[in-house]
């Protein structure tokens, strides 16, 4: 069998290489291995903000909780100074109590700061993880990623007992957000036995900032009540409901209001699609998810499973039409039938730069092992052609 | 991004924090002294007139105005707080779902991936947990078993057994040969280096006529290595072939046993889960950079058919052939595939073409000048 073994223009034995060796073409080397790490590093803003937003509400909590019994206090001296009578022993067994009081807020405050303390140590722990990545452990620490990014999705479909599995597994703990999803599990929960209860609590605990992202979930939560109590027919204590709980949204939800307040004059087995749809169960359903998205936004989450966010750019980035042939290799994720299935929809990849892998050795075909073309205008790579002489 | 910068920020949130608690502590000692003075005062039977105490100690506790007091302290915390959110947003994207298409992702489909990214991880509690938890049916049985049997034989091989390995490469001698791998005689030889180790210089011999000696043929060389590590029996240390006798070749034959295992049932090597989300780590800064860019074209982002910037990923990440036109920089297809000029150039069969006013007359290449008749170009295969 002839062969060309250099199948450029001139004949001679050392050759330039061809415009298919990716050298030629410029540029094709990867970035160098520490930009890459960098940008890598720079989509890590939930694996930082979450935990912070904890901190932050903690210590705005404890806060709160503080003024609230400082101010208590003093005007508990107040209301004993002016008040007319109020014997010897009255004055000594008040103001005995308010010593009581306030030492049992400096006991809460130093549990409240060793709590704060540990919050804010998980925020350090978390930037010393990503100071930690290096060319010598990238191995490992892209495996510890993959199971930080599936935690986070079994916590956002709320396989609780999978997320701590997975991240007792690998000692990761510090390095994933259990708790705060427990906090929003607790929500969930109760909204999906019908409870608003826990979700108002949550409402109110973060009013200032639902109030500055012009959230109006609260006044959902409202409506929903205020439907459950037409349903069963308490239409009297559903219009004190409204005009004490619905009133105050009407300036800016008027329409929606309207329409939930039309429905006193049906019943909850109404046929009227419009107000069907208000009675469906389906409207707590709504709440869980409108609750996950507020959540969500607040702790400065993607609104999406990080999981999915990865899933798509990288299917996308790996599809090619070559994908889907019966001999596409075993090592592209793409031979999967159900990976095929997610990247159906997706785009295909671009790439400005030629890359040849050789047929046999699935190997990449650089200067250092140069694709060559055989008479019948097949391509393999140097080490193919070196052992077809040999054997031949 | 600097890293020190942001854990200096974060160090400067943490002071002004200890900074208000100790404030806080402080005015709360404060009105407790006052009170506590207060009570003195009444219980000791003093000529002052209980209500002036009273009155005096709510006068007391306004001048001290402990809430203002705080309020200073308060108020430094609040900027490191917000400057330290700021600096988060600025040194990292805040949003890396911009570039999401929303398109839904089928949750049985992805809930199989994960299962199956479990098993083959040897993470088996973690999977049946997941499995329950999802109430997926047993789709992944499958998978399952497969990769239990490997794990039995990885674990047993941590633990210096190396039975079940032996067991399987002898079973499955023929693929192996036919794949190239000497993985049999790497598991001899590492059995025959512990028999050694443990000093017993006859039971190795023996070992070696039985179980290296049909692979002597083809590796020479290298059981004459082996069986002159005979004489360093008990003193292994000393002995000249130190990278024979290395405990890192468990690891480098554990390796390669994974590999051949999974190459044998049709699996890849790595996890296809990880493999796709690396290729979405290095993907997603380019892709995002573009939808700073292209902002409002939401609606054409969610249509495309290909990927609107190049996203280059690195070699393990090539799994097929990508050869892109030079003249027109698109890729190349069946309808529009690779052509080898007469100078060995190659372009796409367009390319040649236009420059060609389709077959009409020659053109030069534009690499080297050399005159190209477009019917003498062939089609090139990757």
């Amino acid at each position: 069998m002839e062969m060309d073994s250099l199948p450029n223009g001139n004949s001679a034995a050392a050759s330039p290489p061809q415009n298919t060796t990716p050298a030629a073409a410029g540029g094709t080397t990867p970035f160098p291995k520490l930009t890459q790490l960098t940008e890598a590093l720079k989509l890590e803003h939930q694996f930082l903000r979450v935990p912070f937003e904890h901190y932050k509400k903690t210590i705005r909590t404890n806060h709160r909780a503080v003024e609230k019994e400082i101010t208590s206090v003093i005007s508990n001296v107040a209301d004993v100074s002016d008040s007319e009578n109020f014997s010897k022993d009255d004055a000594v067994n008040h103001l005995t109590s308010l010593v009581s009081r306030l030492q049992g807020l400096k006991r809460k405050l130093e549990e409240g700061s060793r709590t704060e303390h540990l919050q804010a140590q998980k925020c350090r722990a978390r930037l010393n993880h990503l100071e930690s990545a290096d060319a010598e452990n990238l191995a490992e620490w892209n495996n510890t990623r993959v199971k930080r990014i599936l935690v986070d999705y079994m916590l956002r479909m709320s396989y609780y007992e999978t997320a701590e599995k997975l991240a007792e597994s690998s000692n990761i703990q510090d390095l994933v957000d259990i708790e705060v999803f427990q906090e929003a599990k607790k929500v969930i929960d109760a909204l999906q036995n019908k409870e608003v209860a826990p979700a108002l609590a949550w409402c109110s605990d973060n009013k200032s900032r639902l109030k500055k992202s012009k959230s109006k979930f609260e006044f959902q939560l409202r409506l929903q009540e205020f439907i459950e109590l037409v349903r069963g027919e308490n239409n009297l204590r559903a219009i004190t409901y409204a005009r004490k709980y619905l009133a105050p949204w009407g300036a800016t939800h008027m329409k929606e209001l309207q329409r939930v307040m039309a429905t006193l004059a049906f019943k909850s087995n109404t046929e009227c699609t419009t107000y069907k749809a208000l009675f469906e169960p389906k409207q707590w359903d709504f709440l869980v998810d409108q609750f996950k998205q507020e959540f969500c936004k607040l702790y400065g989450m993607t609104l999406e499973p990080l999981l999915n966010i990865y899933l798509q750019a990288g299917l996308s980035a790996l599809n090619t039409p070559y994908c889907y042939e019966d001999d596409c290799t075993k090592e592209d994720p793409l031979s999967q039938e159900s990976f095929r299935k997610l990247a159906s929809p997706l785009p295909y990849s671009k790439q400005h730069h030629s890359k040849l892998v050789c047929y046999i050795t699935k190997e990449l075909m650089d200067t250092e092992n140069p694709p060559q073309v055989l008479p019948n205008g097949y391509v393999y790579s140097t080490k193919v052609c070196i052992f077809l002489v040999i054997i031949m | 991004m600097e890293l020190n910068d942001i854990k200096d920020a974060f160090d400067r949130v943490a002071k002004k924090q200890k900074l208000s608690c100790s404030k806080t502590q402080e005015v709360i000692d404060l009105i407790v002294q006052e009170i506590e003075k207060a009570l003195e005062t009444v219980k000791s039977a003093s000529h002052l007139d209980d209500k002036y105490v009273l009155t005096e100690l709510k006068r007391r506790l306004q001048d001290i105005a402990p809430l203002g007091q705080l309020e200073g302290t308060q108020k430094e915390l609040n900027i490191a707080l917000s400057k330290y959110t700021k600096i988060l947003e600025k040194s990292f994207n805040p949003d890396i779902s911009k570039a999401y298409r929303n398109i839904e992702f089928d949750t049985h489909t992805v809930s199989q991936i994960i299962a199956s990214h479990f098993y083959r991880q040897g993470l088996f509690e973690v999977g049946d947990c997941f499995i329950s938890e999802t109430k997926e049916s047993e789709c992944s049985a499958a998978i399952l078993s497969i990769f239990e049997d490997m794990y039995q034989i990885l674990e047993a091989m941590k633990s210096g057994n190396l039975e079940p390995a032996l067991k399987w490469a002898a079973a499955n001698s023929d693929k192996l040969t036919q794949n190239g791998s000497d993985l049999q005689l790497k598991l001899h030889s590492l059995q025959f280096v512990e028999i050694l180790r443990k000093g017993s210089r006859e039971e190795a011999l023996k070992y070696a006529r039985a179980n290296l000696a049909p692979f002597a043929s083809n590796h020479v060389n290298e059981i004459q290595k082996l069986m002159a590590c005979l004489i360093w029996a008990r003193k292994l240390e000393s002995c000249p072939y130190p990278q024979l006798v290395s405990q890192t070749n468990w690891v480098t034959v554990a390796e390669e046993l994974t590999r051949q295992f999974c190459n044998l049932v049709g699996q890849s090597y790595e996890s296809p889960l990880s493999v796709t989300i690396a290729a979405g780590v290095q993907a997603l800064p380019p892709l995002l950079k573009f939808m700073t860019v292209m902002a409002g074209k939401k609606q054409e982002w969610q249509s495309m058919k290909q990927l609107p910037v190049p996203v280059e990923l690195d070699k393990e990440f090539q799994f097929h052939s990508i050869f892109v036109c030079p003249v027109s920089k698109e890729q190349t297809s069946d309808d529009n595939p690779p052509m080898i000029m007469s100078c060995g150039h190659v372009l796409c069969r367009q390319s040649i073409n236009k420059m060609s006013k389709n077959h009409s007359r020659t053109f030069k290449c534009p690499y080297c000048p050399s005159d190209i008749d477009a019917a003498q170009c062939r089609q090139l295969y990757f």
